[in-house]
């Protein structure tokens, strides 16, 4: 069917629009002109496959190439992949918006967007493939290619930034490939659909648990989870701030869309073990990430390991595992990536006006004080990421504790709840830091820097979905109903 | 024999953590080449002895080799290729920046 093609459509995209801006490699215009117009097409499609899906109350389902379930590769749009990818490509989008607007001397660099856009495929193309081993290939098309933009970032430190992470990923893909391999030896398929019903058909094949503990480990790295997040400050400090952006709010949720297609999908008679790890791991994080922000002597930092706390939140509403709770999970999701995008951008608008180019605390304060909407910008995004009403993030989180108190957790709830206020105090530091403290020496800050069009859109985004929070949590309630029912991917998938 | 190629498959694993794991930048991008290599023969080795035929039509069940694990394996070495050649383009940026081969001199980051 032609509707069925709509799912290739955000994937093809930036695929597409990264190789025609390749071909533009001596007019950075042209190229920021193409990669915008790319973005916005495939955020365009996504929002009508969202809908379509929405809408026909099933998935919609490509078998590349004419090819048959089980043998060809499928691409896959349930309600969960089509959420993620609308909220990838819509933070993609702001991400290209601010590079377009940006200062930094990588953005003339000619591969620039079309890494970036590369970057935007391989997370796209992650979220809906239904074949595990094509996971793969996007995954490291993803791991590489943010690799590279962050090599050359304008920090100078950018390239060991870059060099850590990519050990780190490679090792990733390496536990993600053995656990492909003992897949395949158990279930002899790569189809996820297939995969799923096959490990419900018989879980105790000798090899599959040591496919969850690869499987687990390799979405831990990627999701920069408690102990194995010591490379995402760097990394997501060093980058360069359209980058660095999209790889704390949006990359990271790769781990947690894995983890969710885990926990429901794949590994349904192993779910125990795996909530348990995921709930001591989330607590963890929470815990060590609030404390890590407030000792941090830089902003980007200090949003960094911001983001490995919020992602223990989500993990935690994924270990819950009843409906409210990923219901919770998802509306967290969404809702972080938006706000630490936000922040991300205007900590990096901060820095490009302060007299050395850097977010150090040293160097950036009382940089904000001719910059008043940029304050109350940071302000309110820093509003969102502590929850307070009225942004999105007080949505989030009291559906996050709600489900807690009704899935009866109250250790886990009481010691998350004591970190939380954790992010209240480091944004309120920041701020105060930035936009109230007078700059000791005369430092005046610099006339020009990058734009504040991007951060604006995502602050007005914060706060609408704060206010109208009702169809995000809709669609996130029917989401979880379709995750509580892995028979409705199995049967799009496989026919019958 | 599949004791042999586990004895092996799991030694280049083994060789290729170590190597990982030493200070030499050198010697951890070479760890990262054999765990690659390593993980390769693993998943050749998953399809490896189901027979011995090239898998053509009209061919009785059971009696070709299952040629999906090589078709994994062509894209994996693609990949590592790419990986290879990138990693060793970054040692040359930072062995030029750092003026070392140590990985713990490497610590500009270090905060």
């Amino acid at each position: 069917m032609l509707i069925d093609h709509l799912v290739i459509l955000p994937v093809i995209n930036p695929l597409a629009g990264g190789l025609i801006a390749l071909m533009f490699k001596r007019h950075p215009r042209a190229q920021s002109w193409v990669a915008m117009g790319a973005m916005t097409a495939g955020f365009a499609c996504t929002a009508g496959l969202l809908f379509v899906v929405w809408r026909s109350g099933q998935p919609v389902v490509l078998q590349v190439g004419g090819w048959s379930a089980p043998f060809g590769i499928t691409l896959i749009a349930d309600l969960l992949s089509a959420m993620f990818v609308l909220m990838s490509q819509f933070v993609l989008v702001m991400g290209v918006l601010y590079a377009t607007g940006s200062k930094d001397s990588c953005v003339q660099y000619p591969t620039f967007y079309p890494l970036f856009l590369f970057l935007a495929t391989g997370l796209t193309g992650a979220l809906l493939t239904g074949d595990i081993f094509n996971l793969f290939v996007f995954v490291e098309l993803l791991a590489i290619s943010s690799t590279v933009l962050t090599a050359i970032s304008d920090d100078r430190y950018g390239t060991e930034a870059a060099y850590k992470y990519f050990y780190m990923s490679q090792i990733a893909a390496i536990l993600l490939l053995l656990s492909i391999g003992a897949l395949y030896v158990s279930c002899g398929t790569l189809n996820m659909a297939q995969l799923a019903a096959a490990i419900a058909a018989d879980p105790q094949q000798s090899l599959l648990p040591l496919a969850v503990a690869f499987l687990m480990a390799s979405f831990m790295i990627k999701s920069a989870t408690f102990p194995f997040h010591f490379w995402q400050p760097d990394f997501h400090t060093a980058a360069p701030t359209p980058v660095s952006a999209m790889l704390s709010s949006v990359v990271v949720k790769l781990g947690v869309y894995g983890f969710i297609r885990m926990t429901t999908l794949l590994f349904v008679d192993y779910i125990a073990p795996m909530q348990h790890t995921l709930i001591v791991l989330g607590v963890a994080g929470i815990c060590f990430g609030g404390i890590s922000a407030i000792g941090t002597h830089d902003v980007k930092r200090m949003l960094a390991y911001s983001t490995l706390a919020q992602v223990g939140f989500v993990l935690v509403g994924i270990g819950w595992g009843t409906p409210l709770a990923l219901t919770a999970a998802l509306v967290f999701a969404f809702n972080h990536s938006i706000a630490k995008s936000a922040m991300l951008m205007l900590a990096g608008f901060v820095a490009s006006r302060a007299s050395v180019k850097s977010a150090a605390f040293d160097v950036v304060t009382g940089v904000g004080k001719p910059l008043p909407l940029a304050g109350v910008l940071f302000f309110i995004g820093g509003l969102g990421l502590a929850g307070i009403p009225p942004t999105n993030g007080f949505i989030s989180k009291m559906l996050l504790f709600k489900s807690g108190l009704e899935a009866e957790q109250i250790w886990a709830l009481l010691l998350i709840g004591l970190a939380s206020t954790l992010t209240m105090i480091y944004t309120t530091r920041a701020f105060m830091r930035i936009w109230w403290t007078s700059p000791a020496d005369r430092i005046s800050t610099k006339p020009t820097g990058d734009r504040l069009y991007a951060p604006l859109l995502l602050v007005v985004m914060i706060l609408i979905l704060g206010l109208f929070a009702d169809p995000l949590v809709a669609l996130s309630r029917e989401t979880a109903r379709w995750l509580g029912n892995p028979e409705i991917y199995i049967r799009a998938v496989l026919g019958g | 024999m599949e004791i042999m190629t586990a004895f092996a498959i799991g030694l280049t694993f083994g060789v290729g953590l170590f190597q990982i794991l030493r200070r030499n930048v050198i010697r951890a991008a070479i760890g990262l080449m054999l765990l690659a290599n390593a993980v390769n023969l693993f998943i050749l080795s998953t399809g490896a002895y189901t027979g011995r035929e090239a898998p053509y039509a009209g061919i009785a069940a059971g009696t070709f080799s299952d040629a999906l694990p090589q078709a994994l394996i062509l894209t994996a070495i693609v990949i590592s290729f790419g990986v290879t050649a990138f990693v060793l383009a970054m040692l040359f940026v930072i062995a030029r920046r750092y003026d070392t081969c140590d990985g713990d001199a490497i610590d500009g980051l270090k905060n």
